[in-house]
């Protein structure tokens, strides 16, 4: 080599990244010689280690050449090399081909090197082995993990966690010295005298041995309550990240059964006073995320009073931990931290302003009515500080709060139009107070004209098209439909006149539709005269849209009847589509082949909401928006396993709010699988589809759920059957369903389609048809399965040829038609004066005896209803022990609209409920009635 | 200077010069068996090696690098990726493993065929004499076809790896032809 490239070497500190060519030769060469400069060849895989690690990478037969080159310095002794060494092929590993080469040489290393390497050595041997030559490696981790040596031990636990899905059952092996190594203290080997310029040990393999204990047994309840219960005792985690580890095992049992609750009180307790900040924070963090009916409230209160007096440490870390957790409480249960305030205001004006934002957030959702506009002023002062991001988050809190209390809109308008009509913040702050204001207007009628005239100031001065265009869109939307309509018409004809093109035609569409205020003719001839004006405007797009409004106008004022109504929907839509549903429909008209495009795509089979529909689902997601803010167990189970398997354990607590857009897609996958059963076809598009229902366990050896479909004249069950079994094929399945009322004339089995083949962890749905009459018909229906069974050849996977089977069958849970399947929630502005203007109306009392809280009848009632939570009712409060739970929706059969009001109180007896019913229609009334609970 | 002089004698005593010695052979030869009877002195337990096993020893006054490659079929690819600067090879036949002679012999005349080897002396051990099925050296030789081999040294050694028996003999006459061709 050059003394030329030699030089540029010795710039190790220059900072520029090497060439990479140039490293590659360089490599090669050195590590080819004989015999090997130990020196130069490390500083040689040094620099190659540096462009790794900025993401330069090789091509893979380059990068084998250098992974065969690196393979020959296992000929030179030096520990540094080797150490080196390890760490190249570490990284080479993922871009390399056969690295199993240097397999034998590693395992040497692991077995007979030296302290120093052995680590390095047992992470670079992960890499190379893999299912084949585990096995061979399983002697070598288990005496490293036993090892006394405190970072041999670790890296042997660590690297078993990447083995774990290589060779599972190579690592099962050495579960026993796992668990040794947790109870194991291990100090590094040096003597006492000089201690103090090493460090001493931090037992970190613990911690390293117990997450390595939880993923080997993690399904194995009682494996895992013996672990909590083994070191818990006495003083055996020495590490504080093991003490947290073990804090998360038991909240990890306690989310799958929280029954275990009160076995664990005394170690949760005993964790809120622990020396470590850290082990206070995750146990108060546990206690705080349970399902409330399963901690006591002195619990809570110490986990809240543990929180507080974290809030006034000196590391800042804890206090934004805890305060996080105390905003996460917040959202739900804003009652129970109300004791933090204090300390809370104070953290206002933290120098770090992740915690006051926290602070402020959490102060927002624990305000009542009462204080909430010295909060807002308290805000007011403070929001000038703080950066765009803090801000976004601020509004969205009041956003939120807006939400809570529609009482109190007026401080908060006021406070979100001072905000937005400062000069300052960027788009995405201004975006968001439009948002907030926005969700005011759709959700509190009454702050509407305000916000609008408002709103109409600011696009006089605002500097962003896109929220321009938003503000034109709304007062478009909304403002025909207000008091006096022509205020809005002179600020939406300003934009026309001033502004560009873009929000020039969005001002265009807003003017058309004051066109169809009904009471006054004038406006609407000035309308005209408007839209005559713009048609003459230097931009095609803006004059196009003018022309066409006029068009339509002129069509609704000279014919009454048919055409003038479609020309009114197109210019003030009633309906709005389904986005999921007709994505997907496009997508698949998209991509059909080419003949489908003779045919013009049928929008009709798309779902189309009406105005009152899209809020409801709006404001459904905005109440869950409060929820899908807690990273809590519940949520992110539910992300992880099957949603109605998790709605199941965690109804209670996440309430029976699923996502509504996976409600859509599935609903719309619905229609697709039953439109492609020739049987079903005839019976017409589908009126309404019930969630999915859990009949079994979980855990049972065939795990169903139904679902019901409402046709015109027809009800069609679909049961969704799931073969757990890992040896047994189900031929012939198919569901029995005997109604509870067996004389009853209502419906009539037409016909069942069952399905032929289940194999194992298949899932497969089989369908029983009823015809019906046209009104409200509710059944119970009590189900059996019927299916053979047929024993799998494990090598074939098939059937035995001579196994004729046996037949079974198997009892699952009853199936009940309910009014709730007549019903889809729906949204009204004022509740009160909708309730009071239906005609007719029931009235029903229940008692329930069994102990479960207001919460859970709450979310049972808005399932068996199907309607729609509205004023805020949907959280039963946690300090209470009466609650009113307004509720409303509408018939899928006939649009008549259902309005309820139940009050419900709690005492020792049980639960006395009493549910008053309106409706339009009588018989719906009393079906309501009968099926409330 | 003084450096000069020493690298002189080294030269001259061949001490601190290392030279490259591969161990090649079919799977459960006694390769790494032999590895180590030559480091260490003893017999080790071994394991069929994936991938390679290096050690550095010094034999009369000379530094050795001996290579153990692997000899299972996935592994036998790899060889030609150490040959370069490679003085010898010591290449050991199982002498009970009647069967796989033919594969021994195709192996070593593909391996010998390398440019990088041209110049690599052989040491041919027939292993495994100390078990009573074994063929005897020249039997071996003649499976192998080691008379064809022209323009090489070579030698074939009968030895047995367990008790030591023709691998001192072998590793003698390796090194009194290396260091003839080398100096």
């Amino acid at each position: 080599m050059s003394t030329h490239t030699y030089k540029k070497f010795e710039e190790a500190d220059s900072g520029i990244l090497p060439d990479k060519m140039t490293i590659y030769q360089d490599c090669l060469n050195a590590f080819n010689e004989s015999p090997v400069n130990a020196k130069r060849c490390r500083l040689l895989i040094s620099r190659l280690l540096q462009l790794l690690a900025q993401g330069q990478t090789f091509p893979r037969t380059e990068a084998t050449a250098l992974f065969f080159a690196i393979s020959k310095l296992f000929q030179h002794p030096n520990d540094s090399l080797r150490q080196a060494v390890y760490l190249a092929i570490k990284e080479l590993s993922a871009v390399s081909d056969d690295v199993l080469m240097a397999t034998s040489s590693i395992m040497k290393d692991v077995q007979n090197g030296s302290d120093m390497i052995k680590p390095n050595a047992i992470r670079s041997l992960t890499r190379v082995l893999d299912e084949s030559t585990a096995f061979s490696a399983e002697r070598l981790f288990k005496s490293a993990v036993v090892s006394k040596h405190p970072s041999i031990s670790s890296a042997a636990l660590v690297s078993s966690y990447h083995l774990l899905p290589v060779a599972e059952s190579t690592v099962k092996r050495y579960a026993n010295e796992t668990q040794e190594a947790v109870s194991d203290l291990k100090t590094y080997p040096y003597q006492s005298g000089t201690s103090e310029h090493y460090p001493n040990s931090t037992y970190i393999a613990q911690y390293h041995a117990l997450g390595l204990l939880y993923l080997l047994r993690k399904h194995d309840k009682v494996a895992l309550m013996k672990l909590v219960q083994q070191f818990s005792a006495g003083n055996l985690l020495k590490n504080q990240l093991a003490q947290v580890q073990l804090v998360k095992l038991v909240g990890s049992l306690l989310q799958k059964d929280p029954q275990l609750v009160t076995q664990f009180t005394p170690l949760l307790l005993s964790w809120l006073s622990n020396k470590y900040e850290s082990v206070q924070l995750e146990d108060a963090k546990l206690i705080t995320s349970l399902p409330d009916r399963f901690v006591s409230p002195e619990i809570f209160a110490s986990a809240v009073q543990t929180l507080q007096g974290l809030l006034t440490v000196p590391r800042v870390t804890t206090r934004f931990a805890a305060v996080r957790v105390l905003n996460r409480i917040s959202m739900v249960a804003p009652e129970k931290i109300v004791v933090c305030n204090p300390e809370l205001e104070s953290l206002i004006n933290d120098s770090n302003r992740n915690v006051s934002t926290y602070a402020i957030t959490s102060l927002l959702k624990t305000g009542t009515s009462n204080n909430i506009a010295s909060l807002i002023k308290t805000i007011t002062n403070f929001i000038h500080e703080i950066s765009d991001d803090f801000k976004i988050i601020i509004i969205d809190a009041v956003r939120t709060m807006a939400l809570k209390f529609p009482e109190e809109w007026k401080s908060i308008l006021n406070f979100l139009i001072n905000v937005l009509k400062q000069g300052e913040g960027g788009f995405e702050f201004k975006n968001s107070i439009v948002e907030a204001l926005f969700d005011l207007v759709q959700f509190v009628p009454q702050s509407r004209e305000l916000a609008f005239e408002n709103l109409c100031d600011f696009i006089e001065d605002c500097e962003y098209n896109e929220i321009l265009v938003r503000i034109l869109h709304i007062l478009g939307k909304e403002g025909p439909s207000m008091k006096i309509p022509s205020l809005y018409v002179r600020h939406i004809y300003n934009r026309v006149v001033l502004e560009n093109s873009i929000v020039r035609s969005a001002a265009v569409v807003a003017l058309s539709k004051f066109a169809l205020v009904k009471n006054d003719p004038t406006l609407v001839e000035s309308i005209e005269i408007l839209l005559r004006r713009i048609s003459n405007d230097a931009d095609d797009e803006v004059r196009d849209r003018a022309t066409i409004s006029l068009e339509f106008i002129e069509s609704i004022k000279s014919k009454e009847g048919a055409s003038s109504s479609a020309a009114e929907d197109l210019l003030q839509s009633k309906y709005s589509y389904d986005l999921v549903s007709l994505e997907s429909k496009l997508s698949q008209y998209m991509s059909a082949k080419q003949e489908s495009f003779k045919a013009p795509f049928d929008s009709s089979s798309v779902h189309r909401y009406t105005e009152d529909e899209r809020k409801a689902i709006d404001l459904k997601r905005k109440q869950e928006q409060l929820f899908s803010a807690l990273p809590s167990a519940g949520k992110s189970k539910r992300a992880a396993s099957s949603s109605q398997d998790a709605e199941k354990r965690n109804g209670s607590y996440a309430g029976p709010a699923s996502n509504e857009v996976d409600q859509d897609l599935q609903s719309t996958k619905f229609v697709e699988e039953l439109e492609s059963i020739e049987e079903l076809k005839s019976l017409g598009p589908i009126i309404n589809t019930s969630k999915e229902v859990p009949l079994t366990e979980t855990e049972a050896e065939f795990v169903v759920s139904g679902v019901k479909h409402l046709f015109k004249n027809h009800v069609v069950l679909q049961f969704h059957i799931t073969n757990t079994l890992t040896d047994v094929a189900l031929d012939n399945v198919s569901v029995g369903c005997t109604m509870e009322q067996e004389d009853s004339t209502a419906l009539q089995e037409t016909s069942t389609i069952p399905v032929d083949r289940i194999m194992p962890s298949e899932t497969f749905a089989c369908y029983v048809v009823y015809e019906k009459s046209e009104e409200v018909v509710t059944e119970g229906f009590l189900n059996t399965l019927y299916f053979t069974t047929r024993e799998l050849d494990a090598t074939t996977h098939e059937p035995f040829a001579g196994d004729e089977g046996f037949q079974d069958e198997y009892e699952i849970d009853s199936l009940f038609l309910t009014a709730g399947d007549y019903i889809k929630g729906s949204f009204v502005g004022n509740f009160s004066a909708c309730f009071d203007e239906l005609p007719h109306s029931e009235v029903a009392v229940y008692n329930i005896k069994e102990n479960i809280s207001l919460q859970e009848v709450v979310d049972k009632l808005v399932v068996n209803t199907s309607c729609l939570t509205l004023d805020n009712t949907q959280f039963a409060p946690t300090d209470s022990n009466s609650h009113t739970l307004k509720l409303f929706g509408k018939s899928v059969l006939n649009g008549a609209r259902v309005a309820l009001v139940v009050r419900m109180i709690k005492s020792s007896k049980g639960i006395a409920l009493k549910g008053e019913i309106r409706s339009d229609d009588a018989n719906l009334c009393n079906d309501v009635v009968d099926g409330l609970i | 200077m003084g450096n000069f002089f020493s690298s002189m004698f080294d030269r001259l005593w061949g001490v601190n010069r290392e030279m490259r010695i591969l161990i090649l052979g079919l799977d459960g030869a006694g390769k790494t068996t032999i590895l180590y009877r030559l480091q260490i002195g003893e017999v080790v337990t071994t394991k069929p090696t994936i991938g390679f096993n290096v050690e550095t020893l010094v034999y009369k006054n000379l530094k050795l690098n001996v290579w153990d490659l692997g000899g299972q079929t996935s592994i036998r690819p790899y060889w030609r990726c150490y040959y370069s600067n490679t003085a010898a090879v010591i290449f050991v036949v199982d002498s009970t493993d009647r069967d796989r002679m033919p594969t021994a012999a195709h192996e070593l005349h593909l391996m010998l065929r390398e440019d990088e080897l041209q110049d690599a002396a052989l040491l041919v051990f027939a292993n495994k004499q100390d078990q009573p099925a074994a063929l005897s050296a020249s039997e071996v030789s003649r499976e192998l076809n080691l008379v064809e081999l022209k323009d090489r040294s070579w030698s074939i050694v009968a030895s047995s790896a367990t008790n030591g028996d023709g691998i001192s003999e072998g590793l003698d006459w390796l090194i009194d032809v290396v260091r003839e061709e080398q100096m």
